[in-house]
């Protein structure tokens, strides 16, 4: 259970074929791609990977390919998060028997669970395994179902494999209140920012974060993340307000705009499934104006 | 454009008699013991001041009566929000005859209002005076009415005096879009973070604090704010971490919270006024407790 996440872990998004059938070959080159561009460490799929939009037997396949692809450089999670309580627990025990490092859950859908709920269906899972977990807090999608502080001090009491939390409300109370509380009864306890908004979470305790634009500018997530543990905090400002400009590009209807970003930057990965949009032609063109504005073009890997 | 900054702004509470009159003699020396303890600026009467509950007439006496208490030791924001456009841009112009250095001011009260109207509503009072005006977004208390980073450059456009916004939605997404897109457009473009959580909003970008917490602990919120004026974020983390579990006792009860805070002090916070009510004791015990074992808070004046 010496397993402590940091840095930027990235989450590969799902390759499709024109047909929108899985593209495993491409997402092998999608993963180790995050891999040699400084990725501390790889989960799959999460919602950005259209976990929800994919069959069992899929999610199944992708992480073994995933998982085999990544050798063991990097620890690799598995985003275990379905509709039915039972679908999550056999993608778990799925993820164990393939050997992945960790897996990651969110509180449950759509039932607007109580604390108690939450509580035994993260008790469930944990039970349910070996491999240490990480719990995913993201009350902006869910309603406002959430991880309070004091459902966390009631989950690391009881779930020795709780090695963290996926922490996406991106809010400075919310945050630390997760943070104080973790770090005070687990010192090695991993708080993770959803997506790549380090500048506010490391000084508060975070440990890294997701990211949601390494499959751009892998060089400017690296540089943000070095800056930011390296307390240069002007030079953290100008990666985050550029990264910043990115998500908000990316955000709704994530990943379509950010698989159409990718074709602008010589790494196609197809369409994306319905009811999620593909980005247009006119789409993908207007975010290579905003690349070359912001200098990405010049500073970044193109092509695989 | 005056480059007006508030810094570290205390928002004091306004203290009622038993027969919920102002209690003016007591709010006299609430000021005096601001002053005395690390207020840069004063804003009055903030929702903390139970703006919200007194007339209209009674606000700019309140003001009337802090400016001339203060006599230009600190400069004065003055809180105008009201639902009526017409009726917060009277009270702004009364405010800046008075002698109040900036406005500041939220979304309407009750109206639900779209993007179109918040435009209108803020333009309209921001160009009531020439002083520095302040959007305040504070979603959670306001029905999660949201001031949008479009409609801040928008304003930028109409607005010479729109000096910048306070944000009390705490999150990071938009504190990180809303100051670097507004920075783009108008450089000393200003963003104040509306609670106490100044370490993630600091590392943003943000420049000043609302701290009305400072009523109870004036040495920790000057301690927090000094090293973050530093960028000193990792040494300020078990300060933050001490105010924010001073704002977690005090939530419950809210305003009333701060004010039998201050009386835990030896100070007086004074009586509520109606609808809000004073609280039990059993609750008064709960938050003394609390805040007793708050460590951080033990060398914290006591009395005035």
């Amino acid at each position: 259970m010496a397993l402590v996440l940091k840095g930027v872990m990235q989450a590969p998004v799902t390759p499709l074929h024109d047909d929108f059938s899985l593209d495993l070959p491409t997402l092998e080159k999608v993963t180790d791609f995050h891999v040699r561009t400084g990725a501390t460490g790889i989960t799959w799929p999460y919602h950005k990977s259209e976990s929800l939009n994919m069959t069992m037997a899929e999610r199944k396949a992708g992480a073994e390919a995933v998982i085999r692809t990544v050798a063991k450089r990097v620890p690799v999670a598995i985003h275990v998060s379905s509709l039915a309580v039972h679908d999550t627990l056999e993608l778990a025990r799925h993820a164990q028997e393939k050997d992945a490092d960790c897996v990651v859950a969110i509180t449950p859908y759509f039932w607007d669970p109580t604390p108690q709920a939450i509580f035994d269906f993260f008790v469930r899972l944990g039970t349910s395994i070996d491999l240490p977990f990480l719990a995913y807090n993201s009350p902006g999608y869910l309603s406002g179902v959430e991880i309070t502080s004091d459902l966390l001090a009631r989950m690391i009491e009881r779930l020795p494999n709780l090695i963290g939390v996926k922490e996406a409300s991106f809010n400075s109370e919310k945050f630390l209140e997760l943070s104080r509380l973790g770090l005070s009864m687990k010192p090695d306890f991993s708080m993770i920012a959803g997506v790549e908004y380090l500048l506010p979470s490391i000084p508060l305790g975070g440990r890294g974060s997701y990211s949601s634009a390494g499959a751009i500018c892998p060089n400017l997530v690296v540089e943000l993340y070095r800056s930011c543990a390296a307390a240069e905090w002007a030079k953290a400002r100008e990666c985050q307000y550029k990264i910043s400009r990115l998500w908000m590009i990316f955000r709704d209807q994530y990943p379509s705009s950010l698989k159409g970003g990718m074709v602008m930057m010589g790494r196609p990965v197809g369409p994306t499934r319905p009811p999620l949009p593909t980005a247009t032609k006119e789409r993908q063109e207007y975010i290579r104006g905003q690349l070359e504005e912001m200098g990405i073009m010049d500073s970044e890997p193109y092509g695989w | 454009m005056t480059t007006f900054k508030p810094g570290l702004v205390h928002a004091p509470v306004t203290p009622f008699k038993r027969d919920e009159q102002i209690d003016f003699s007591t709010y006299g020396k609430l000021i005096e013991f601001h002053l005395a303890n690390g207020a840069e600026s004063l804003a009055v009467p903030m929702h903390a001041g139970e703006s919200v509950s007194l007339t209209d007439e009674e606000r700019i006496k309140l003001i009337k009566y802090a400016i001339k208490h203060v006599k230009g030791r600190v400069p004065l924001i003055a809180h105008v929000s009201q639902s009526g456009t017409g009726v917060a841009a009277d009270l702004a112009k009364q405010a800046a005859k008075l002698g109040a250095a900036a406005i500041v001011a939220t979304t309407p009260y009750y109206w639900t209002p779209p993007a179109n109207m918040l435009l209108e509503h803020f333009t309209q009072i921001g160009a009531a005076t020439k002083l520095p005006f302040f959007v305040y977004n504070s979603p959670d208390e306001m029905g999660g009415v949201k001031i949008s980073a479009d409609t801040v450059l928008k304003l930028i456009d109409r607005l010479d005096n729109l000096a910048g916004i306070v944000d009390a939605s705490l999150d990071w997404q938009f504190m990180i879009e809303v100051v670097s897109t507004a920075q783009r457009k108008r450089a000393d473009f200003q963003l104040l973070t509306g609670a106490e959580y100044m370490i993630s909003a600091g590392a943003t970008g943000a420049t000043g604090m609302i701290a009305p917490m400072a009523g109870i602990a004036p040495r920790a919120v000057k301690k927090l704010w000094d090293l973050c004026a530093q960028e000193k974020y990792e040494e300020a983390r078990p300060i933050q971490e001490a105010i924010a579990a001073l704002r977690q006792a005090v939530k419950p009860l809210g305003v009333a919270g701060l004010k039998a805070g201050i009386t835990l002090m030896e100070r007086k916070g004074g009586n509520m006024r109606a609808p809000l009510e004073n609280p039990p004791l059993a609750a008064r015990k709960k938050l003394a407790a609390d805040l007793n074992a708050i460590a951080a808070l033990r060398d914290e004046p006591r009395g005035w």
